[in-house]
């Protein structure tokens, strides 16, 4: 199960998500941000209260930082927990993404 | 659409003669083994993590070859990481390329030529039927290659197993592959199969290092 949520803060579609990012959560995840990317100028994942992230979960956020690439959207990850940010590392997600430790806004 | 397999498996077919190309013989064998991992990820069957793999549906996906995989995954569940898989399926001598092209040939992408050389060595040539899915996969690659853009995740995990495979000379110049060399890298280890691959051909690089140091 995956819970996201979205709050305009400070010029920022937030989106904070909740739970388990793997094969069976992935698509809703990469909706739920997808989503945010078509609605904002500038939209940031908050993964604070992620729990777990796989290589589909990875996948997901990886497609909808794309498509905020590909509009010319601003897009941030931010508040990862040691666990998720062990993946992120080990992937060299810091290559492609803008990761932040706190929150942009 | 062609599996990941097909895809790596039609680069590696030299469009001119039908012959097939590959420069590093071991590694090409892992990396096929780690294309049927990608399409059972695509296909929503397998995911992992920084280590392990699991099955996460068991149903049939209607291609030979990857279900055949999906079934010995299910039949072994002691093998846990994708490293082990790696080499389990490398050890068992699968032929993964020529189920590959048996596919292409009836795709009606390829056909099968066979001759004799000295009247005594058989030569199997692969001549285009179709060359259109192969420009398509190069012009994937050199697209996910030549530009700074984040690919879509089918063209990140091409580049990871044609760099694996020795066939990214066969699309970009040595100028252009050393001059993205950073970025071929950066996109290969986005992936867990793909660093995983890696890490057991340097492990067998390693191992055939020792042995011929050994008989020196």
């Amino acid at each position: 199960m995956i819970e996201a949520t979205q709050e305009t803060r400070a010029g920022w579609l937030v989106v904070a998500v909740k739970g388990r990012a793997d094969a069976e959560t992935a698509d809703q995840l990469e909706s739920a941000l997808r989503s945010a990317v078509d609605q904002h100028a500038k939209v940031a994942a908050d993964f604070r209260a992620l729990d777990y992230i796989s290589s589909a979960g990875l996948r997901a956020v990886l497609q909808a930082a794309r498509a905020a690439q590909e509009n010319h959207r601003e897009f941030a990850v931010c508040g990862l927990s040691d666990s998720v940010k062990k993946v992120f590392d080990m992937s060299g997600m810091h290559h492609v993404l803008m990761i932040h430790g706190e929150l942009p806004c | 659409m062609l599996t990941m397999l097909e895809e790596v498996v039609l680069l590696a077919v030299d469009e001119q003669t039908g012959s097939l190309r590959s420069t590093r013989e071991f590694g090409t064998a892992y990396a096929l083994v780690g294309a049927v991992f990608f399409d059972l990820a695509l296909a929503r069957r397998i995911d992992t993590d920084t280590e392990a793999i699991r099955i996460v549906d068991r149903a049939p996906t209607g291609n030979t070859t990857l279900d055949r995989v999906l079934a010995e995954m299910a039949a072994k569940p002691h093998l846990s990481t994708v490293r082990q898989w790696i080499e389990e399926i490398f050890l068992n001598r699968r032929d993964l390329e020529g189920e590959a092209l048996s596919s292409l040939i009836g795709q009606g992408i390829l056909r099968h030529e066979k001759s004799r050389r000295l009247w005594i060595i058989d030569v199997e040539r692969f001549p285009m039927v179709n060359d259109r899915p192969q420009q398509h996969v190069k012009a994937r690659l050199a697209q996910a290659i030549l530009t700074d853009a984040i690919p879509e995740t089918r063209d990140i995990m091409l580049v990871s197993i044609a760099e694996q495979c020795g066939l990214l000379g066969y699309v970009l110049s040595e100028t252009q592959i050393q001059g993205r060399r950073q970025r071929v890298a950066n996109l290969s280890r986005l992936e867990t199969i793909s660093r995983q691959v890696n890490e057991a051909i340097a492990g067998l690089d390693f191992t055939r290092q020792q042995s011929v140091g050994k008989i020196v």
